[in-house]
């Protein structure tokens, strides 16, 4: 959280994370194109030629003033993909909030369950923890046939028992819901502080 | 000092106050007229803009610092796998009209010089030095601290969830 007193701007940066092709940049695409253009900055998206995020996507997003202060929200993707394991490390720099988007088919529970991992093994390295820092689960693809039942995925996947929401990133379902969990997850960890 | 604090989830709260954030604008404002740099930005490591001069219309400069501050990390990574102990201090990107020069300011901060190719590096390694030895000073002055309650009151988690609420809805 970066705070510019000067201009009462609160900064925070919340990250997407989870395995490759579970929706991460759908989500951001989606917010993108819903929010009207007044209160979010454009969408970059570093991407490889197939399509396939190869360092991270960014937004910024505001939702006007709020007793004087002026949040404002970057939203970042990691790539999905094992290879790119440094390059999410890189991302987490300084991040306030993770959402973590899962992928409900049956044959990526493994591929959640790595990327889980490697989410916790670099949060340590920063001295966090994914028991104490703020983290939202989304359960994605539940539009697909043959997905997970939710009691699978949480047993699975969310052994802290953080909030979580099903969604279908590409017609928007959860997407918003899942942000604003993720928000008002960082937020009310500030004011917890005092 | 800049005031820094890790909360109790772990995560990093970083605070520039009034006084520091005027002088480091004026700073950005004097390193722009000595070396007549296009743009130059101040931002947090993390990718937040805090501060820009120069002719900065034209340039997505909230996209640019989150960009450059990935470059940034991105190097610190290259750095260690090269055995680098130290991370490197400063990037220079080379184009055919304009150059990027970026450079760390402390551990949170990074200054980013745009600057047309006539304009010498020499030059701007030398004014660039200065401010950021300038910057450093602004940075490491006492100040009074801001209280977490000023910042973020009991309601204000409620009146960002209304705000929220009408925004994505």
């Amino acid at each position: 959280m970066f705070i510019n007193w000067a201009l009462q701007e609160i900064n925070l940066k919340i990250v997407y994370y989870g395995p490759g092709m579970s929706g991460k940049t759908t989500n951001l695409e989606y917010v993108h194109s819903k929010l009207d253009p007044s209160l979010t900055g454009e969408l970059v998206s570093l991407k490889t030629k197939e399509d396939r995020t190869i360092f991270f996507d960014f937004m910024q997003i505001e939702v006007g003033k709020i007793k004087g202060k002026k949040p404002k929200f970057n939203l970042y993707t990691v790539p999905g993909q094992v290879y790119y394991a440094s390059s999410r490390k890189v991302i987490l720099n300084g991040v306030d909030g993770i959402v973590f988007v899962a992928d409900s088919q049956p044959h990526r529970m493994e591929a959640n369950i790595e990327t889980l991992l490697d989410l916790e093994n670099n949060l340590k390295q920063d001295g966090h923890s994914l028991e104490t820092f703020p983290w939202v689960v989304q359960y994605n693809k539940r539009d697909l046939p043959g997905v997970d039942s939710i009691e699978t995925l949480q047993k699975k996947l969310n052994f802290f028992g953080v909030p979580y929401f099903e969604g279908v990133a590409v017609r928007g379902d959860g997407v918003f819901n899942t942000l604003k969990a993720i928000i008002n997850n960082v937020v009310q960890n500030v004011q917890n502080q005092l | 000092m800049v005031q820094t604090k890790k909360l109790k989830d772990g995560s990093r709260q970083i605070i520039l106050n009034g006084k520091q954030y005027e002088g480091v604008t004026k700073v950005l404002s004097e390193l722009a007229s000595k070396t007549k740099a296009s743009a130059i930005l101040f931002a947090d490591m993390s990718g937040q803009l805090i501060s820009q001069r120069g002719n900065t219309d034209e340039m997505n400069t909230t996209v640019l610092s989150a960009l450059a501050a990935s470059d940034f990390a991105a190097t610190a990574e290259m750095a260690k796998l090269v055995g680098e102990e130290a991370k490197f201090k400063l990037l220079f990107h080379e184009g055919e009209k304009r150059n990027v020069y970026l450079s760390n300011v402390g551990d949170y901060f990074f200054l980013v010089v745009v600057f047309d190719v006539n304009v010498t590096l020499g030059l701007i390694r030398i004014y660039t030095k200065k401010a950021i030895q300038n910057l450093q000073e602004i940075l490491e002055e006492e100040q009074e601290e801001i209280k977490d309650k000023d910042i973020i009151d009991s309601d204000f988690s409620s009146l960002l969830g209304d705000a929220l609420d009408e925004t994505f809805k």
